[in-house]
C-alpha cells in the first residue's frame, strides 16, 4: 500500500516536473524571439558610435571597459617568477593602452580540457566576452546566434598593416570565417608550410660518402631515396647494429610529419584532401588512381626492407627512439621539425646534422597542396558592447608590437617579454597572424643580416632579430653543443631556405584544396572513413591486400558515407 | 608423512610467494620509471630512452620544483581538500550507515532512503547538469566544489552499514539496558566495533580526493586554483596532438622547449609521497581490525 502511493507520487512529481521544464523551455524560446530583434538593432548604433569617435585602431575608452576572456594555455608557459595568465605584462598593456579591465572567465590548458570549457560555457549560456574557438564550433555557435557581427569592426578599426595580412591570403582565410556576408570572427593565420620535407642525416651522408641531389635542385628523386635509405640498412652508420628502415607512424592520418605526404604527393596524391572539378563535383584525394599508385610504391618499399618492417604499429615515441639511437637517418617532415623533434636527436648526439630535400615526381616538380589558411578563430560574445576590442587587441598584437622600433622605450615590460621568449599563448588572445608570404620574406631579411648586408635594426620583427643571433651563434661554431642555436639554424638554412630554392627554380606545383569545415555526414561517418582508409592502406602496404584491393576500397569508403560527404561540400563550395 | 606434507607446502608456498612477488614487480615498474624519468635529463626522456635506470642523471627537476610556486600552492589546496573532505565524508558516512543498519521494523523508511542511495550510485545527471548546478550554487573556483559533489560516498556509506549490520545486536542492547541513547549507542559501541571498515572507508576517501584531478579540471576555471593532480595533469605535453590541432611553428617549438617530462615525472613522484607515508598508517588499523572482526564473529 505504502509503496504503491508513494509510487503515485513519484509519477504525479515527475510528471509535474517536465512540465515545468517543457514550459520553461517554451518561455524561454518565447523570449528570444522578441529580444533578438532590438538587439540586432542595438548592433548598428553602436557601430555607427564606434565610426562617431573616429574609430581610432588603438583608441582608448574614456570610461573603464570590461572584458572577460576564454583562455587557451599552454602547459609550462614560459612566464617570468610571479607572474600569471592573469596578470602579466601583455594583459597589462592592453588594460593600460585602452583603458579596459581584462579577467579571466576561465583558463584551460590548450586541446580537449580547453574544448569541456568551451562547451560548459555554451551549455550553461554564459560565454566569456571574448575567446578562441575552433571552427565546428564557430559554426555552432553562428548557427545559434551567439556571436557578435564583426563586419563593421574589422573594416573601421582594423590597421592597414593587418588588413594586408589577411589580404595576402585572397580572401580564404577571412572567408572561412564569413558567413551570410558577415564577418562573425577574426581567423588565426597558418601560412602555408609545405612541403613535407625529407630529412637526412647529414653526418652519416659525409660518412659513406654519399652524394644526393647532383642536380642541384634541391630535389631528390625517388630512386635517390631509396639508394640512401638502402647504404644506410646496410652500413649503419649509426653503429647501433640493428638499423631500420625509413619509419612512419601507424595512424596514416596524412599529416605532413612523420608520414607518407611527400611520397604521395610525388606521385599527384594528396591524401584526404577534398578537391573540386571544373563541372563543381567534390572528390577526396584518397580516392585517386595516384593515391594507387603511391600505395603501390609503399609496398614494393615494404617488400625491398626500404620501410622499417614494423610499419603499421609504430607511434611517435617510437621513431622520436629510433632516430636519437641513430637506428634510421631519414625522417619526414616539416621546415620547422629541426625545432621539436630532431632537437632531441642533437641533445643525445652531439654529432648529428641534417640536410633536407623534397621529393621531385618525374617531371622534376614538387607537387604542394595550399593548407588551411585559418586556424582558430577569435570570437566576440553577442551582445558584448566593444566588439571592437578584438579588433584592437590585434592591432596592438600584431601589429605594434611587431613592427614598432620603439617598443623598448614605450612598453619596456612588452619588450622584456618578448626578449625571453615568453609565448605568444600568455597573451589575452592567443592567436597567431602572419602574413602568407611572411615565412620568406621573414627568412631572406634574416639572411641579409646574417650575411652582414643589413642592419640588425632593420629587421621586420623581433623574432627575425632572435633568430638572426641564434643562426650568427652557430656559424661560429658549428659544433656548438646549444641545441637551440642548432634547430634554428637547421629550421632556417635547411628547412626555409629548400622552400625559397624551391620557390626561386619554380619547381613547386601548387593545388588548391577546399577547406569548408565539418558537414553533417563527416560528424556522423568521418571517423569510420578514416579508420577504414588507415587499415585498408596499412594492409595493402604491408602486403597482406592487393594492390587492386584499392578498387573496392574507393567503392566502400563511397557507400559508408564518403559520397554523401562529396555531395554536401559541392553544395557548401557554390 | 607429516614431513612431505610440510616439504610439498612449501613447494607450494614458494609458487604462491614467487607469483606474488613477481605481480608486485609488476605493479612497481611503471612507478619506478617514472622514477627514474625524473632523474633524467630531457632529451633522454624525450628520445625514449629511459628505462629501469636514469640517463644522463640530473636533479635539475627536482631543483626547478622547489621553485614553482603554483605546484606548492596546488598541493596545498590538495591537502586540504583532502582534510575537509574526510572529515566531511566520515561524518555523513557514520550518520547515514548508523540508521541504515536498523532494521525495517525499528526504521519505517530505510528501504526508501536504500533506493535513494543506490539509484544515486547507478545514476548521475551527467558532466553539464552537474556543472550548472555547482555553478548556479556560485561554487565555481572554490574549494567545496571538490569536495560537496562528492560528499557521500554511496559506496562506503552501504560498506560500513553491512559492518553495522554485522555487529552482534547484543552489544547494542547491552548498551541500551545500561541507560545509553542511540547517539551513545554509536559513538561508544558502533564506531570503536568499526573501526577496520572505518579505516577502509577513509583510504578510500583519501585515495579518491588526492588523485582526482577531473572535478579540478571542470569546476576551476582558474589555474591558480588547481589541485595538485589538475595542476600536473595539465602539464603533460603531448607534442603529438599539438601538432595534429595544427599547431604553429612557434608554439611547436615553445612547447618543445618547454616538454620537461623530467619536470613532470619529478612533480607525480612528489605528489605521490603523502600518500606513500599515510598507506602503512592505516594498514596498520586494516590488519588489527580484520583480526578482531574474525574473533568476534
Amino acid at each position: 500500500m505504502w509503496n504503491k502511493k508513494l509510487w503515485k507520487s513519484a509519477m504525479a512529481l515527475a510528471l509535474a516536473l517536465t512540465m515545468a521544464l517543457s514550459a520553461a523551455a517554451c518561455g524561454k524560446d518565447g523570449d528570444k524571439t522578441p529580444d533578438s530583434n532590438p538587439q540586432g538593432q542595438q548592433d548598428n548604433p553602436g557601430a555607427l558610435e564606434g565610426a562617431q569617435d573616429n574609430a581610432d585602431p588603438f583608441g582608448a575608452y574614456e570610461e573603464t571597459v570590461t572584458c572577460t576572456l576564454g583562455r587557451r594555455t599552454q602547459q609550462n608557459p614560459k612566464l617570468p617568477e610571479g607572474d600569471s595568465y592573469e596578470e602579466n605584462a601583455y594583459m597589462s598593456w592592453v588594460e593600460d593602452r585602452f583603458n579596459v579591465a581584462l579577467t579571466n572567465a576561465f583558463e584551460s590548458t590548450d586541446g580537449e580540457d580547453y574544448e569541456r570549457q568551451v562547451a560548459l560555457a555554451i551549455s550553461s549560456e554564459e560565454l566569456p566576452d571574448m575567446m578562441t574557438v575552433d571552427r565546428a564550433t564557430l559554426e555552432e555557435l553562428v548557427e545559434n546566434d551567439m556571436l557578435a557581427d564583426l563586419t563593421t569592426s574589422y573594416e573601421n578599426y582594423a590597421t592597414d598593416y593587418i588588413k594586408d595580412i589577411y589580404d595576402s591570403y585572397e580572401g580564404r582565410c577571412l572567408g572561412s570565417a564569413t558567413f551570410d556576408g558577415r564577418l562573425m570572427a577574426l581567423p588565426t593565420t597558418s601560412p602555408d608550410s609545405a612541403p613535407s620535407q625529407v630529412w637526412i642525416r647529414q653526418d652519416w651522408l659525409d660518412q659513406l660518402n654519399i652524394q644526393l641531389d647532383t642536380d642541384g635542385n634541391s630535389c631528390i628523386t625517388r630512386e635517390e631515396l631509396e639508394m640512401t635509405a638502402k647504404e644506410f640498412l646496410a652500413k649503419d652508420p649509426g653503429g647501433n647494429g640493428n638499423p631500420v628502415g625509413i619509419a612512419f607512424t601507424y595512424d596514416m592520418n596524412a599529416g605532413d610529419n612523420l608520414e607518407m605526404q611527400a611520397i604521395s604527393c610525388s606521385f599527384g596524391a594528396f591524401q584526404k584532401k577534398w578537391f573540386q572539378k571544373e563541372d563543381g563535383t567534390v572528390y577526396n584525394g584518397s580516392t585517386t588512381p595516384q593515391m594507387k599508385e603511391a600505395l603501390a610504391y609503399m609496398n614494393k618499399l615494404f617488400t625491398e626492407g626500404i620501410l622499417d618492417p614494423q610499419f603499421g604499429t609504430r607511434t611517435w615515441d617510437d621513431i622520436t627512439a629510433l632516430m636519437t639511437n641513430g637506428q634510421t637517418g631519414i625522417i619526414f617532415g616539416v621546415w620547422h621539425i629541426p625545432d621539436w623533434l630532431l632537437s632531441n636527436i642533437k641533445a643525445m648526439d652531439p654529432k648529428a646534422s641534417f640536410t633536407s630535400f623534397a621529393l621531385e615526381d618525374g617531371n622534376g616538380k614538387v607537387n604542394v597542396f595550399h593548407g588551411d589558411p585559418a586556424g582558430n578563430y577569435v570570437v566576440v560574445r553577442k551582445g558584448y558592447e566593444h566588439p571592437e576590442l578584438a579588433v584592437k587587441m590585434i592591432n596592438l598584437f600584431h601589429d605594434e608590437r611587431v613592427t614598432s622600433k620603439t617598443l623598448e622605450q614605450d612598453a619596456p615590460e612588452v619588450y622584456k617579454y618578448e626578449q625571453l621568449g615568453v609565448d605568444g599563448s600568455v597573451r589575452p588572445l592567443p592567436v597567431e597572424i602572419n602574413s602568407n608570404v611572411s615565412l620568406l620574406n621573414d627568412y631572406s631579411a634574416i639572411m641579409k643580416c646574417v650575411n652582414g648586408e643589413a642592419d640588425l635594426e632593420e629587421m621586420p620583427t623581433l623574432e627575425a632579430k632572435n633568430m638572426v643571433g641564434h643562426i650568427q651563434r652557430y656559424n661560429e661554431d658549428p659544433n656548438t653543443t646549444d641545441v637551440i642555436d642548432w634547430s634554428r639554424y637547421h629550421s632556417r638554412t635547411k628547412g626555409i631556405q629548400l622552400i625559397q630554392n624551391l620557390t626561386d627554380n619554380g619547381s613547386f606545383a601548387w593545388v588548391s584544396p577546399l577547406y569548408l569545415g565539418t558537414t553533417e555526414t563527416m560528424k556522423s561517418s568521418g571517423a569510420n572513413l578514416d579508420k577504414l582508409e588507415a587499415e585498408t592502406f596499412i594492409k595493402m602496404i604491408i602486403g597482406e591486400e592487393p594492390i587492386d584491393h584499392f578498387d573496392s576500397f574507393v567503392e566502400q569508403w563511397n557507400a559508408q558515407g564518403g559520397a554523401a560527404i562529396c555531395e554536401e561540400l559541392a553544395e557548401k563550395a557554390q | 608423512m607429516i614431513e612431505n606434507k610440510s616439504a610439498a607446502s612449501k613447494i607450494r608456498c614458494f609458487i604462491i610467494y614467487f607469483v606474488i612477488l613477481l605481480l608486485a614487480f609488476v605493479c612497481l615498474v611503471p612507478l619506478w620509471n617514472i622514477v627514474c624519468i625524473s632523474f633524467s635529463s630531457s632529451a633522454a626522456v624525450a628520445g625514449n630512452r629511459v628505462g629501469m635506470r636514469p640517463v644522463q642523471f640530473t636533479l635539475g627537476a627536482y631543483e626547478k620544483i622547489i621553485g614553482d610556486s603554483q605546484f606548492w600552492r596546488s598541493f596545498g589546496i590538495s591537502v586540504a581538500r583532502v582534510i575537509i573532505a574526510l572529515a566531511l565524508n566520515l561524518l555523513l558516512i557514520l550518520l547515514m550507515a548508523y540508521p541504515l543498519s536498523k532494521s525495517r521494523r525499528e526504521f519505517r523508511a530505510r528501504n526508501i532512503y536504500m533506493y535513494l542511495l543506490i539509484f544515486a550510485m547507478l545514476f548521475n545527471g551527467g558532466m553539464i547538469p552537474t556543472y550548472l548546478v555547482v555553478k548556479e550554487l556560485g561554487l565555481l573556483n572554490s574549494i567545496w566544489a571538490l569536495i560537496l559533489p562528492g560528499a557521500v560516498p554511496v559506496f562506503s556509506v552501504i560498506m560500513v552499514m553491512n559492518f553495522f549490520i554485522g555487529i552482534p545486536k547484543s552489544l547494542e542492547e547491552a548498551a541500551i539496558i545500561d541507560g545509553a541513547t542511540p547517539f551513545q549507542v554509536l559513538t561508544r559501541v558502533f564506531i570503536p566495533c568499526a573501526k577496520p571498515s572505518i579505516a577502509t572507508v577513509a583510504l578510500f576517501s583519501i585515495v579518491g580526493n588526492w588523485n582526482d584531478f577531473y572535478s579540478g579540471l571542470i569546476y576551476m576555471t582558474k589555474i591558480k586554483n588547481y589541485p595538485v593532480m589538475t595542476y600536473i595533469q595539465s602539464l603533460s605535453v603531448n607534442l603529438e596532438e599539438l601538432i595534429k590541432a595544427g599547431g604553429s611553428a612557434n608554439a611547436l617549438a615553445n612547447a618543445a622547449e618547454v616538454s620537461n617530462q623530467n619536470l613532470n615525472a619529478a612533480k607525480i613522484v612528489v605528489a605521490v609521497i603523502p600518500l606513500l607515508l599515510i598507506y602503512p598508517l592505516l594498514q596498520k588499523y586494516l590488519i588489527t581490525g580484520i583480526v578482531m572482526g574474525s574473533v568476534k564473529e
